[in-house]
């Protein structure tokens, strides 16, 4: 999946070295010539390894997988009979499929929306500053420094409906006990936690953000009679932009492939199910897949890479219009 | 993952953690000795992280590595052990002994990661056929049973007594029903129970579906529909929390530890601990539907032998006297009393049942307790899988009956498409 974002890195990499290679190549001694290129392969050849060895082998055999049956035989006698598309079609058929999609698209979509609002909300009034607030931003850091497996148990008790303080706080306000871990609600459940989760990320980054815009915009803005609102919409907005695409991207891709606070909360029960937890449990054959699907469970790595891809290519696109 | 005897292994929760293991774990593989000739460090995993290096199985499994060799123990949750095992038979730096879970023994077998028990040189023992039978699969004996546990129905006399319930009353579901009723009526909780997706809720499930006359043949019948409704039920009417869709063996058991809830199904690993209670804890046998005790799943590890390609022979003998070390006829009570479980052959383990009184209680259940696998060998997985699903469809159905049927339904169409 990050090979996306490497994406750029080589890129920019080869622009930049390519004006160098250049005069290399102008007429003084040959040996030269031969010289700084093998030296370019030198320096790029760590790189390349790295990619090769970390990204590209092991989505290869993600894809071979998702093309041969594998089962838990194929370790030991080394079969794994070729398959073509048929595992793709049987999982692309499989009748748990189009929900557990749904569910993922609201799972992302609702957690990019609500952590990117609420992120940017705060980084905006954090930009003033008062008082204690560098205090108070450290404070919002937290949810992003404690380990997933204490703060998902935690939610997961906090969400308990018979005993837990969210219901007991909505009982105050006279609202019912809502069975949050239920088939039904899991889905919303493990959202609430993942937004709480992924807020000092958006927090952090849009605050570097908006350290980047000039004051002075501000405050010819503010002699021209702007109130904060207009400010907000004419100045910082649309200067973020190249900021909110990045988070925006990497929070896709976090969120993507949640699997952690998902599963510890309610292994993946009913409509928290997402793409990457369905994986999960097939891949290891934990939860309700007992039984180790490992073809299957690439089948759906793919599908999870290919939307990631697709993510990618959107940005680079989104980022070529901002340059242009 | 159902065996595992103390509260403090860790969760399905910790998956960070297990990942992390399993890493590890791994690594740790690859120190066994390779070269041909003895082995020299033998390894040993087991399901049970929460003894530690220091602790007194360690010590114990220590002593039983045969002169001149020591023993690496690796010890992980019983879902990672088996993944774990199969890549380490793949790059042929397996350990030579593993305790592994029952219901694992199917799939393990079949994947050829064991190797069968005459192989090796040891004798099938004298355990009881019911607690040896998952060991056995197509004809061939792959593990020696490490012990068994089950379930039963714990109690607290203390909540029972002041509903004015009589423990003696409850012999079929009609008076633990009403029972429940009582409890909570009077300000009480009812039962606790794992309802957790995967194995182990479905182990937990099984005394209900069992006693209901029910078969994992056809988890659509109307027997398999009952079970379903009677845990649904008890969501409904709030005889059982809520948490019951989430809750493993020992979340449960920390429910009950409170001393609010009458009634807890759970394992006889825990039988020691009940007796170190603030409040008295008893324990009777779970009830069927029809009356008398319901049949319960047998719990517990395999001692098995992973293959080798390599100098295969050298590493079979080392875990040969390994095994006879720990489960020879002679040092299983002391190796099933340090894990707190039951031995598997009927003559030790009336010695130690006599020399135990938290154990009495017990003596019936684990005898007629019935191994998961034994009946659909390695199509337990997925019907298990299956029956877990439609647990889990019934406890959120909270009572309402057509969604029960439903879900029964559907679990009975996915384990035939299996």
């Amino acid at each position: 999946m990050r090979t996306v974002t490497r994406n750029p890195a080589v890129s920019t990499l080869e622009r930049r070295t390519a004006p160098e290679t250049v005069p290399a190549s102008a007429p003084p001694p040959r040996r030269r010539h031969h010289l700084s290129r093998w030296a370019g392969v030198a320096f790029v050849a760590p790189l390349v390894t790295y990619l090769v060895v970390f990204y590209a082998y092991p989505l290869a055999e993600n894809v071979s997988m998702s093309l041969h049956r594998f089962t838990r035989a194929t370790y030991v006698t080394g079969e794994a009979p070729f398959a073509g598309t048929d595992i793709y079609r049987e999982v692309l058929t499989a009748p748990q499929f189009w929900p557990i999609m749904q569910q993922t698209a609201i799972f992302v979509v609702g957690s990019l929306v609500f952590q990117y609002v609420i992120g940017l909300a705060l980084a905006t009034y954090f930009h003033r500053h008062f008082p204690l607030s560098v205090l108070l931003r450290g404070l919002f850091l937290v949810p992003w420094l404690l380990p997933i497996i204490v703060s998902a148990t935690t939610w997961q008790w906090m969400m308990d409906a018979d005993s837990g303080i969210v219901n007991q706080f909505l009982g105050a306000f006279g609202i019912d006990p809502v069975w949050w871990l239920s088939a039904d609600n899991s889905l919303w459940a493990v959202m609430i936690a993942n937004i709480w989760l992924g807020i000092p990320f958006n927090l952090v980054i849009l605050y570097s953000g908006l350290q980047n815009i000039s004051a002075e915009l501000y405050e010819a803005a503010a002699l021209d009679g702007a109130g904060p609102w207009r400010r907000f919409w004419s100045i910082t907005f649309p200067l973020l932009r190249p900021v909110s695409a990045i988070t925006l991207l990497l929070g896709f891709v976090y969120t993507l492939k949640v699997v952690d606070i998902i599963w510890i909360m309610t292994a993946g029960a009913g409509s928290s199910q997402t793409l990457a937890t369905w994986a999960y449990g097939m891949a290891f054959g934990k939860g309700t897949s007992a039984v180790i699907e490992y073809s299957q469970a690439s089948v759906v790595g793919t599908i999870l890479l290919l939307v990631a891809l697709l993510m990618g290519l959107v940005y680079l696109a989104v980022q070529r219009k901002e340059e242009a | 993952m159902n065996s595992t005897p103390t509260p403090g292994r860790p969760h399905g929760r910790t998956v960070a953690l297990l990942s992390a293991a399993a890493l590890t774990m791994s690594l740790a593989a690859c120190g066994s000795s390779e070269e041909s000739g003895k082995v020299t460090e033998i390894g040993f995993w087991d399901p049970y992280p929460q003894y530690d290096d220091s602790s007194d199985w360690a010590k114990y499994v220590q002593s039983c590595a045969p002169e001149g060799t020591t023993i690496k123990r690796t010890a992980a949750p019983n879902t990672d052990l088996i993944n774990n095992l199969t890549t380490a038979v793949r790059e042929d730096n397996a350990p030579n002994v593993v305790f592994l879970d029952n219901p694992a023994m199917p799939e393990a077998s079949a994947s050829g990661l064991l190797v069968p028990i005459d192989e090796v040189g040891l004798e099938a023992t004298d355990a009881d056929a019911n607690l040896a039978g998952p060991g056995t699969v197509d004809g061939e004996t792959y593990g020696v049973p490490v012990g068994a546990n089950t379930l039963g129905l714990y109690y607290n006399e203390k909540v029972l007594a002041d509903a004015g319930v009589d423990p003696a009353s409850i012999t079929d579901w009609a008076s633990l029903n009403a029972a429940l009723k009582k409890v909570t009526g009077a300000g009480h909780q009812g039962i606790t129970f794992a309802g957790v997706p995967g194995e182990e809720g479905t182990f937990q499930f099984l005394p209900w579906f069992w006693g209901s006359g029910a078969d994992m043949s056809d988890l659509g019948s109307a027997d398999a529909v009952a079970a379903g409704q009677l845990v649904s039920d008890w969501i409904g009417k709030g005889y059982a929390p809520k948490s019951a869709v989430t809750d493993n063996q020992s979340a449960s058991w920390d429910l009950f530890l409170a001393g609010e809830y009458a009634f807890a199904e759970n394992g006889s690993w825990f039988a020691q601990a009940a007796t170190e209670q603030k409040f008295p804890v008893k324990m009777m046998p779970i009830p069927s539907r029809d009356g008398g005790p319901a049949p319960v799943p047998t719990g517990g590890e395999f001692g098995v032998v992973p293959l080798h390609k390599e100098n295969s022979d050298a590493h079979y003998d080392a875990a040969k006297e390994v095994l006879d070390c720990l489960l020879g006829s002679e040092t299983q009570i002391e190796t099933d009393d340090m894990l707190g479980y039951f031995t598997a052959t009927e003559s030790t383990r009336k010695q130690q049942i006599a020399s135990t009184e938290h154990y009495q209680p017990w003596a019936d259940a684990i005898s007629s307790a019935q191994g998961r696998t034994t009946d659909l060998g390695t199509g337990y997985l997925a019907t298990s899988a299956a029956l877990s699903k439609a647990e889990q469809a019934a406890l959120n159905a909270a009572g309402d009956a057509g969604q029960v049927e439903d879900a029964f339904g559907a679990a009975a169409q996915e384990a035939k498409g299996n």
